[in-house]
C-alpha cells in the first residue's frame, strides 16, 4: 500500500514538474566582458619646481558591451505530418503508395526520373539507348554516384536489383521487371536489358522502381522481415531514426549526385488523424501536410497568416463502380442513363467546393496528353429519362422507382464511412439516380469489408461481392495512361485491374495490342478508341479528378515543386532548382 | 468451506479465460475483410495470384481454422505471441513499447479524478440540498454528456491553438534530443492536456458513487451514533461516513484501470498519443489478427486481475462482505 502511495505521489509530482517547466522568454543578449586596455595619457606634473608634461602609458581594466559570438549555423530542419506508418521504410516494408512510395524515393533513387510534367529523364541513367523493335535497351550510368556508405554505384547494382525483384515478389517492383528477360553488364557503367517482348510506358515503370545495393540485399532471401541495420540507397537523404507510430528523422546526404539537397533534416511525425495534423500546423510544430487538404481545409488554411496551400489538378479518382455482370447494370441504357443523371459539375461545386475537375466518363484526365478531346461529359436527366422510357424500363407500379424485367431498379451502393468526401459524393449521386427513378441505397462500410466485397483477395478472378459501390484509384493508374488496358481487359491476366466485370471484344483487342504497341502516335489512336468505347459502354463511371491541395509555412520553406498530377510531395521539391531535370 | 469457495472462484476465472481466448481467436476471423492488404504491405493487386497466395501460406492462414486454432494455443502456451502483419514487429516489443504510455495517462488520470471525485462527492453528500450541492451535481451530469473527442478538441483549440502554450500531439517532442530531466519534463508537457481530458471524463463516474454510497451511509444508524457519542464533525465525515462509502467506488477505479490496458481510442487519436488504443484500432482496421489477439488477451487479464484485486479489497473496506 505504501509503495502504491509512492507511485500516486511520483505521478502527480511528475505532473506537477512538468506544469512548471518554464516558458521560453526571449531576451535581448549582449555580453559584458573585461578588457585590457593600454592607452596613452598626458600627464603634466611638477618636477624640481618646473611644470614639466609628459606622455605615459597606463594599462587599465575596463568593462565593455560585446557582441555575442555568432552560433554556428543551425541545420536547417523540415517538419512534416504523415498519417500511417511506414515500417522500416525500405523497397519491401514501406506500407503506403502515397506518401510511403515518396518518401521511399527521398532514400534511394531510379534509374530515371520524372520531371515535373511527369516525364522520365535521365537520373542514374544518364542515357537510354532503346532498339528499333523495342527489345534491347542499352542504359549508360552516371560514374559519379556512391551509396550511402561511400561503394560506388555500377551496372552490377542493376542488374542484381532486377534479378532481385524477379526472384523475390513485390507488387510493384516485380511486375514493373517482368518484362526484362536477363540483363547483361558491359563494364562498370553499361548496362543491357534484353526485354521479353516490347513494352510500351517501361520509362515510367523505371522512374518508380528504386535501385538496391548489391552489397548489402545480397544474400537477403526474407525481404519482407529481414531487419536491416541502416537503408542504404543512393538517394539524397538517408534515414537516421526511426520511431515507429511516432516518427522519422532523414539526414541529407550530403554528396548527393545531383547537387546538395536544400534541407539538412526532415522530420516526418505521424499523427493520429488529419484534424490533428492541421492544428500541429496552424501552431507551426510542423511545416507542411504531406497529406492532401480537404476542401473545407483550404479557405482556413490559406487564411493564416504565413501558411501557403499549393494546388493542381491530380490524377486521382473518385469513381462508381458496378458488377456490370448483374441486374440492372448488366444493361447498357440504364448504365447510360445513370451516366447521364449524375451532374458532376454540382458534385465538384458541393462536396469539392471548386477543388476538383468533372471526370471524363472516357477514363483519360483531360490534362494528359493522351486525352481524346471527342469526349464530352454531358449532365442530361432529361436524355436519361426518355433513354429509360424507350427502353421501356418504366415506373409501373407509380412508387417512384422504374421496374427492369419486373423487379424494381434498387440496389445497395457502398462507401466507406471514414472518407466523409466519398460519402457525400456518394449520397449526392444517390439524390440524382433518384430523379430519373432508380434507387441507390447508400450504406457505409468500414474500409476492409469494402475492399473485400469490391476486390476479393485482390484478385479479381475471384469474382465481386457488391452491386454498386464508391471507388477510386491512386494516381500511378491514372498518370501512366497506357495502363489502361489493365482496368477493361475481361480475362483476369490482362485485366488483373477490371473491378466491375467488364467485358467487350473490341476493348478486349484494343487492350491487348496496347500492351506491345511502342509508337506513340498509334498509342494515341488505341486510346483514342478506347476512351470513346469506355464513355460509351460504361464499365464504371468517373464522377471526378479531385485537386491536390498541400499546405506549408512559406517562411520556412518555399521549394515546393508541383508535379503534374502527382502533388507537391517528392523528391524533386528537396532538390536545388538547378538539380531539378 | 473457505478453501472450497476459493477454489470454485480460481475455476470461474479460469473458464472465462479460456472462453475470452477462443473468442480472441474466432471474432477477428469472423470478420469480412482481409488481412492480405497488410501482409503485402502495399499493392496487393499489382502481385500475382502465386505470390498472394504464399504470403498467405507463411502467415499461416491457408489452413483450415481448426488447424490454426490448435496451433494458435500452442504458441500461446509457449508465450510466442509472434509478429505484426502491419509493422513486422515482434508483438511483444510493439505491445511493451506502448503500454507504458497508456498506463501512464490512465494511472495520472485515474488517481487524480479519484481523488478530485471522492472528495467532491464526500462534499456534495454532505451538504445535501444546498446550492452547491445542486451546483455540483449539475455540472458533473453535464460534464458526464460531453464526447470525449469533443473536449480533446476544444482543449486542443483553446490551450494549443489559441494560447500556443501547450502541445497538441505526441508523446514527446520528435527529434529534440532531449535526455534526462529535459526529456521527462518534455513527456510531462506533452502528457498534460490528455491526462487533463481524460481526468475531466473520468471524474464524474467517481463523484456520482462517492455521492450516492456517503448519502446513503449519512442516514444510517452508526452514523447517528457516532454523533450522539459526540465525535467531531470532520471525525463523522472522515472516519466513519467517508471510509464506508469507499468500497464501491474502489471497484470503479479498479475496473477503470483493468479497462484502461486497452487504452482510450480516441484521446490517443486526438492527441496523436503512442498508446495501446491506436494499436488496437489500427489492428482491427486492418485485420491484424495476431496484434488482435495479443491485445485482447491482455486486456482480458488485466480485468480479470483487476476484478480479483477489487474482491481482494472489498473485506478490508467493508469487514462484513468478509469470507463470503
Amino acid at each position: 500500500m505504501k509503495k502504491f502511495y509512492l507511485l500516486i505521489a511520483l505521478m502527480v509530482g511528475l505532473l506537477v514538474l512538468a506544469a512548471c517547466q518554464p516558458e521560453e522568454v526571449q531576451v535581448e543578449v549582449t555580453r559584458v566582458v573585461t578588457e585590457t586596455v593600454t592607452e596613452s595619457v598626458e600627464v603634466t606634473r611638477v618636477v624640481e619646481g618646473e611644470v614639466v608634461t609628459e606622455e605615459i602609458e597606463v594599462t587599465r581594466i575596463v568593462e565593455v558591451e560585446a557582441p555575442v559570438p555568432e552560433e554556428p549555423m543551425e541545420p536547417t530542419s523540415l517538419r512534416m505530418a504523415i498519417l500511417d506508418t511506414e515500417n522500416s521504410l525500405n523497397p519491401y516494408t514501406y506500407r503506403s503508395g502515397y506518401p510511403g512510395w515518396n518518401m521511399l524515393l527521398l532514400q534511394y533513387d531510379t534509374l530515371l526520373q520524372l520531371d515535373t510534367d511527369g516525364v522520365p529523364q535521365p537520373w542514374l541513367a544518364s542515357e537510354m539507348d532503346v532498339s528499333d523493335d523495342g527489345m534491347t535497351i542499352t542504359f549508360t550510368l552516371r560514374d559519379d554516384v556512391t551509396w550511402h556508405d561511400g561503394e560506388p554505384f555500377t551496372a552490377e547494382d542493376v542488374k542484381f536489383t532486377i534479378e532481385y525483384y524477379l526472384e523475390f515478389e513485390h507488387g510493384r517492383w516485380t511486375r514493373n521487371s517482368r518484362p526484362v528477360e536477363s540483363v547483361e553488364t558491359d563494364g562498370d557503367y553499361t548496362v543491357i536489358f534484353n526485354m521479353a517482348s516490347a513494352t510500351p510506358g517501361f520509362e515510367l515503370q523505371l522512374a518508380e522502381t528504386p535501385m538496391l545495393p548489391q552489397h548489402v540485399w545480397e544474400g537477403v532471401d526474407d525481404p519482407d522481415n529481414h531487419v536491416f541495420e541502416e537503408n542504404i540507397g543512393t538517394g539524397p537523404y538517408k534515414l537516421v531514426e526511426t520511431v515507429l507510430d511516432q516518427f522519422y528523422v532523414m539526414e541529407v546526404n550530403e554528396d548527393y549526385f545531383a547537387g546538395k539537397p536544400q534541407r539538412d533534416e526532415l522530420v516526418f511525425v505521424q499523427f493520429a488523424d488529419t484534424a490533428g495534423s492541421l492544428a500541429a500546423l496552424r501552431t507551426n510544430a510542423v511545416d507542411m501536410i504531406v497529406t492532401r487538404a480537404t476542401p473545407e481545409q483550404i479557405n482556413i488554411l490559406s487564411g493564416v497568416e504565413g501558411i501557403d496551400v499549393a494546388q493542381g489538378p491530380e490524377f486521382t479518382t473518385d469513381m462508381i463502380n458496378y458488377d456490370v455482370e448483374r441486374a440492372p447494370f448488366n444493361n447498357k441504357t440504364v448504365r447510360q442513363a445513370m451516366n447521364l443523371a449524375i451532374n458532376r459539375q454540382d458534385l465538384v461545386d458541393t462536396v469539392y467546393l471548386g477543388a476538383a475537375s468533372p471526370g471524363s466518363p472516357g477514363w483519360i484526365h483531360p490534362a494528359s496528353p493522351m486525352f481524346n478531346d471527342a469526349i464530352e461529359t454531358t449532365y442530361d436527366p432529361d436524355a436519361a429519362i426518355a433513354l429509360l422510357e424507350e427502353a421501356g424500363i418504366t415506373d409501373s407500379d407509380g412508387d417512384g422507382i422504374r421496374e427492369l424485367d419486373g423487379s424494381p431498379i434498387s440496389f445497395e451502393f457502398l462507401a466507406v464511412g471514414t472518407n466523409a468526401l466519398r460519402l457525400r459524393l456518394a449520397e449526392l449521386a444517390s439524390e440524382m439516380l433518384g430523379e430519373i427513378g432508380i434507387e441507390a441505397v447508400v450504406t457505409s462500410v468500414e474500409t476492409s469489408t469494402w475492399e473485400e466485397a469490391v476486390w476479393p483477395g485482390f484478385d479479381v478472378s475471384q469474382g465481386r461481392n457488391y452491386e454498386m459501390s464508391m471507388w477510386g484509384w491512386s494516381s500511378p493508374v491514372q498518370a501512366n495512361p497506357l495502363r489502361m488496358w489493365q482496368l477493361l481487359h475481361s480475362s483476369p491476366d490482362f485485366g488483373f485491374l477490371n473491378l466491375t466485370g467488364f467485358a467487350n471484344e473490341r476493348a478486349d483487342e484494343l487492350s491487348e495490342a496496347l500492351t506491345t504497341e511502342i509508337d506513340p502516335a498509334a498509342q494515341a489512336e488505341i486510346l483514342g478508341e478506347l476512351q470513346e468505347i469506355t464513355a460509351d459502354e460504361l464499365p464504371f463511371i468517373l464522377l471526378l479528378y479531385p485537386d491536390g491541395a498541400y499546405a506549408y509555412w512559406s517562411g520556412v520553406y518555399d521549394g515546393w515543386a508541383f508535379m503534374n498530377g502527382q502533388g507537391v510531395f517528392h523528391k524533386l521539391s528537396f532538390l536545388p532548382e538547378e538539380a531539378r531535370p | 468451506m473457505l478453501s472450497e469457495s476459493r477454489g470454485g472462484r480460481a475455476f470461474q476465472y479460469l473458464f472465462v479465460l479460456v472462453v475470452a481466448i477462443s473468442l480472441n481467436f474466432f471474432l477477428p476471423r469472423m470478420m469480412p475483410g482481409n488481412p492480405l492488404a497488410l501482409l503485402a504491405g502495399v499493392d496487393p493487386g499489382l502481385m500475382s495470384p502465386e505470390g498472394r497466395a504464399e504470403l498467405m501460406a507463411e502467415a499461416g492462414l491457408d489452413r483450415s481454422l481448426p488447424e490454426q486454432y490448435i496451433s494458435y494455443w500452442g504458441d500461446l502456451l509457449q508465450g510466442d505471441f509472434g509478429y505484426s502483419y502491419r509493422q513486422k514487429e515482434p508483438i511483444v516489443d510493439l505491445i511493451l513499447s506502448r503500454l507504458p504510455y497508456t498506463l501512464f495517462l490512465a494511472g495520472a488520470s485515474l488517481v487524480i479524478a479519484a481523488l478530485v471525485g471522492i472528495a467532491a462527492g464526500a462534499y456534495s453528500a454532505w451538504k445535501r440540498a444546498s446550492m452547491r450541492d445542486v451546483g455540483l451535481l449539475w455540472s458533473m451530469i453535464t460534464i458526464n454528456s460531453l464526447p470525449s473527442f469533443w473536449l480533446g478538441m476544444l482543449l486542443i483549440a483553446i490551450v494549443s491553438v489559441r494560447f500556443g502554450w501547450l502541445p497538441s500531439f505526441g508523446a514527446e517532442t520528435p527529434a529534440a534530443g532531449y535526455e534526462g530531466l529535459e526529456r521527462i519534463g518534455d513527456i510531462g508537457k506533452h502528457a498534460i492536456l490528455p491526462v487533463l481530458t481524460l481526468t475531466v471524463l473520468t471524474i464524474p463516474a467517481v463523484y456520482l458513487t462517492t455521492r450516492y454510497t456517503m448519502l446513503s451511509v449519512l442516514g444510517s444508524d452508526f452514523i447517528r451514533t457516532a454523533r450522539a457519542k459526540g465525535a467531531g464533525e470532520s471525525r463523522v465525515l472522515f472516519a466513519h461516513a467517508l471510509r464506508n462509502s469507499l468500497a464501491p467506488v474502489v471497484t470503479i477505479l479498479a475496473l477503470r484501470l483493468g479497462f484502461a490496458f486497452g487504452g482510450t481510442v480516441i484521446i490517443e487519436t486526438v492527441y496523436s498519443y503512442p498508446g495501446i488504443g491506436r494499436l488496437m484500432f489500427e489492428a482491427v482496421g486492418g485485420r491484424d489478427f495476431p496484434v488482435m489477439q495479443a491485445g485482447f488477451l491482455m486486456i482480458t487479464i488485466a480485468v480479470l486481475l483487476m476484478n480479483l484485486l477489487a474482491d481482494f479489497l472489498y473485506p478490508f473496506l467493508d469487514p462484513r462482505t468478509k469470507g463470503q
